[in-house]
């Protein structure tokens, strides 16, 4: 049951973005920005991981403290339209996919993008009733739009870390609120767990997470918050655990409430073979409606939900159904 | 050492019999193993006065005990973890700031003015950080949680170091630490610089500063 310290590993082709320092390259970069950023990045890491000084020393420089330089040669990188990477992270927190044809995303996720593209509604136009044949999860279809043409696009959210994930006729699952945008060559299904979706078949999708993701292996239990997705494996069950709520003393603490949880009585149990994906936090990214602006000076249209007064003006209120019609996209 | 780090936001901890790990309550992210996971009455050590001191100086910030045996990883909000290797020295640090820490430190709650006098005191008022203050000392690892990412300091004797008091997390070693103010004419009308207070350490040890001037 041990849980042996892994090296630094990448499934699903995911592009390792400094998540572990001494990461090995695997294969070549896959362009000259790619590797730029690589460099810089290496660059700002040895910058920044300033071996802490020794406890005792005596002091380095004129003022005592060790000189903080800053990262040397770390000019910013200007990106145009050329340069910037094609289906590669720009930095740990952007991603930029060489759109040529259709891409599935989330509301509000794209940043910036360059050349000719379109944005529209699932469910709405004669492509997208193709499109729409994978997309098989009418409880989201509400938050994800489809952007069609040609061009760089630039994706981010809230500056959490972003990788991107390659399957191979494979499934994996994530949590919908971490899931950014995804090919049309995958199929989108919802998860038998609540808040999941799963991803089936060949094709590369972009996750975000608080923090880098960590792999670990079965047998594990995970805090339900700190969960991003798993892959290969079963879907997990429940785990309780109130063993310190038995005896006496428990009962007395049960019935009164003295001393609180310890939070930690319910977890995620996953077994067999696969991958657990886990972030580093216990926030979740806010169950907010995605793709309302929020209402800030000088944004126009701030603070008014998008979808409602989309394209069914008259349907904003669809009296005790409350949530579904936003689910629908009404 | 018992935290290992995994990235900036995530430790894991090896959990093994006999050896308890305090760690603050629902910052458990993952574990392999069998461990138990049991909130901690008390918020920390030392029994019933510490608990009763603890609970005066709103130092009593839920704590759980980890025990088992196992690989339990910790994260929290996530905010940046720093850990920090004690060898026997003090570290002083507010107690919501403690993401987990080993059983073998002893946890006790100092107040405010016991460094730096009256000023100690308003130190702690003016930067959000109360009369009193979380003291851990022993042999062991710490593992603080901060807004953005961990800097070091080091203090030698007769070469204070100046910080700014919202982006102080801890500190450590025979350290000093007082408010030193530079408010003038121009903070009385508003045109500050917004660096009036500056917090001043001397002494021998170590200040840990984070890249932020948000308060957990």
């Amino acid at each position: 049951m041990s849980y042996p310290p892994q090296p630094p590993q990448s499934p699903y082709g995911q592009q390792p973005y400094g998540q572990q320092p001494p990461y090995p390259p695997q294969g070549p970069p896959s362009g000259y920005s790619q590797h730029q950023y690589e460099q810089s990045h290496q660059a700002t890491q040895a910058g920044m991981h300033v071996p802490p000084p020794p406890y005792q020393a005596s002091p380095a420089g004129q003022f005592g403290a060790p000189v903080f330089q800053p990262p040397g040669g770390d000019a910013p990188q200007v990106w145009d339209a050329g340069t910037l990477p094609a289906d590669d992270n720009v930095n740990p927190y952007c991603f930029s996919v060489d759109l040529n044809g259709a891409y599935y995303l989330q509301k509000g996720k794209m940043i910036a993008y360059y050349g000719e593209m379109r944005f529209s509604g699932i469910g709405r136009g004669v492509l997208d009733r193709v499109l729409e044949q994978n997309f098989n999860s009418p409880l989201h279809a509400s938050d994800w739009v489809v952007a069609e043409g040609r061009g760089k696009l630039l994706l981010a959210d809230r500056s959490y870390d972003l990788n991107s994930y390659d399957l191979e006729d494979g499934n994996l699952t994530v949590r919908s609120g971490n899931l950014l945008a995804f090919e049309p060559t995958l199929r989108l299904k919802q998860s038998i767990i609540p808040g999941f979706l799963t991803l089936i078949g060949t094709g590369k999708f972009v996750a975000a997470s608080n923090g880098p993701v960590h792999f670990v292996e079965p047998p594990i239990r995970v805090d339900p918050q700190a969960l991003v997705g798993w892959a290969d494996c079963p879907a997990p069950c429940h785990h309780y655990d109130h063993s310190y709520l038995h005896g006496v003393i428990g009962g007395l603490r049960h019935l009164t409430g003295i001393g609180g949880a310890s939070g930690e009585e319910h977890q995620f149990e996953f077994i067999g073979a696969g991958q657990v994906l886990m972030q580093s936090s216990e926030t979740l990214m806010a169950d907010r409606s995605v793709g309302v602006v929020a209402a800030e000076a000088g944004v126009p249209g701030a603070g008014v939900p998008h979808q409602q007064h989309g394209g069914a003006p008259g349907l904003g209120n669809l009296g005790n159904l409350g949530d579904l019609g936003r689910r629908f996209g009404l | 050492m018992a935290f290992t780090r995994i990235n900036n936001k995530m430790i894991s901890a090896q959990i093994v019999p006999g050896q308890r790990i305090l760690s603050q309550r629902g910052s458990m992210l993952g574990y392999t193993g069998e461990v138990t996971f049991q909130p901690n009455l008390m918020g920390g050590q030392g029994g019933v006065m510490s608990m009763i001191g603890r609970r005066v100086a709103n130092e009593d910030t839920p704590l759980m005990t980890v025990e088992g045996h196992g690989t339990v990883m910790f994260g929290h909000g996530g905010h940046h973890v720093h850990v920090i290797d004690l060898v026997g020295d003090t570290l002083y640090v507010e107690a919501d700031r403690l993401l987990a820490f080993e059983g073998s430190l002893q946890q006790s709650t100092m107040f405010m003015g016991q460094q730096g006098g009256l000023m100690g005191v308003v130190r702690g008022q003016v930067t959000g950080q109360g009369l009193f203050t979380t003291k851990l000392t022993g042999k062991g690892a710490v593992a603080v949680l901060a807004h953005g990412g961990v800097i070091e300091l080091p203090i030698f004797p007769g070469q204070p170091v100046h910080v700014d008091p919202q982006a102080y997390v801890a500190h450590r070693g025979e350290v000093t630490n007082k408010l030193s103010s530079a408010l003038g004419w121009r903070d009385m009308v508003g045109r500050g610089s917004g660096e009036a207070f500056q917090l001043e350490l001397s002494g021998q040890g170590a200040v840990y500063v984070q890249a932020s001037e948000v308060k957990l």
